[in-house]
């Protein structure tokens, strides 16, 4: 999926190049972005041991488990048919408090786990269950709590008070995870295979 | 809006200090587990460079060669027509399909335009409050035996666009 991506970027970039005379343009910025990539990275690297440190204090303190039996109401709705006691449902809490703290790197792997606890629960088929749909969805709109990457990118702009978008953050968050949650709960009346 | 500004400069202290504070009542060790949390965000920021070496080149050759400025210019003029801020137009169109790109896209904008300006709060809250949507159900779905995803990138996209769309008429009103 990312090849063609990659591929079709590389490509409509340098042909667009062509026409608008600016290769040599495209040449410097190339260069540049590999220097650009690294001090992201490093920008990002302090905050990510930060949020990953605290993650794992987090866990270790119990406060996932805490989490996951709190959001057990909200589970029943969500993704209805998982037996009781069956692992998803510890797995898809410990995934969710993760995408809560913001730790999309921490919580992807978790989140792999719990999809595949919800594909167990499915029989392993090849057509995705109306759970692993709404696990997914729920995923890809997830509410942040504190957006860091976000906020560490707005302070190095010069922002003079960089959390003050959480409000807007969150509530936008929240009107995108109802929408996402009422349309696969709405599409999933319509077979919408696509093979 | 007294609140509201309360509320975000409490957030992230108050929510490192629970975490220490329960965390050492229970009599985990807060450090030595901080640490070697801390150590896998180390490894996990380090193992992202290569693919942001990659997708931040091929988002410059993107930019370079005026492309972005096309599509851009194509939909800037439909969007304000229905109050959508033309600045907004990269990242509605690349958000949902590349996180590293909207990233490198964003941090770029958010220089030009300044961070505590309306279309600085509007691209830092469709940042946010957004996910990279193809990106995640790709990875989620491919560790499984799932070849159709049924509605899973249609209900995904949805909510993604319903979410951006809102952030530009939320940051008016907070």
């Amino acid at each position: 999926m990312l090849n063609t991506i990659w591929v079709v970027m590389i490509f409509a970039g340098v042909i667009t190049g062509i026409f608008t005379g600016r290769m040599g343009e495209i040449s410097n910025a190339v260069l540049q972005s590999c220097i650009n990539s690294v001090n992201l990275v490093i920008t990002m690297l302090g905050s990510m041991c930060l949020w990953s440190g605290l993650m794992k204090t987090a866990q270790k303190a119990g406060l996932v488990n805490s989490l996951a039996k709190l959001l057990k109401g909200v589970f029943r709705f969500l993704f209805p048919g998982i037996p009781k006691d069956h692992p998803a449902n510890g797995a898809i809490a410990m995934s969710i408090s993760a995408d809560l703290l913001g730790l999309g790197n921490a919580a992807t792997p978790l989140g792999i786990m719990a999809m595949k606890e919800l594909s167990n629960v499915n029989n392993d088929s090849t057509v995705a269950s109306n759970a692993m749909v709404m696990f997914g969805v729920v995923n890809a709109a997830c509410i942040q709590l504190i957006p860091s990457t976000v906020l560490i990118i707005r302070q190095q702009a010069g922002s003079s008070n960089p959390s003050s978008v959480i409000p807007c953050i969150w509530v936008a968050s929240f009107i995108s995870l109802v929408s996402g949650i009422t349309a696969a709960k709405f599409l999933e009346k319509f077979n919408l295979s696509k093979g | 809006m007294i609140f509201m500004s309360f509320i975000s400069d409490f957030s992230i202290p108050a929510v490192i200090l629970i975490i220490v504070l329960v965390a050492y009542l229970k009599g985990v060790p807060v450090f030595d587990v901080f640490i070697e949390g801390a150590k896998d965000g180390a490894k996990t920021a380090f193992n992202i460079l290569p693919t942001m070496v990659g997708i931040i080149a091929a988002v410059s050759i993107i930019n370079a060669s005026g492309l972005i400025d096309i599509l851009t210019n194509l939909i800037s003029k439909p969007l304000s027509l229905i109050g959508i801020p033309s600045e907004t137009a990269p990242i509605l169109l690349i958000r949902p399909f590349s996180g590293s790109a909207s990233l490198g896209i964003f941090s770029e904008q958010i220089k030009t335009y300044g961070a505590d300006t309306y279309i600085g709060r509007v691209l830092s809250t469709i940042m946010g409050s957004s996910e990279t949507v193809l990106y995640t159900i790709a990875v989620y779905f491919g560790a499984t035996n799932v070849k159709d995803t049924r509605h899973a990138v249609a209900a995904s996209l949805i909510s993604s666009y319903i979410g951006m769309l809102a952030s530009i008429y939320i940051c008016k009103i907070l």
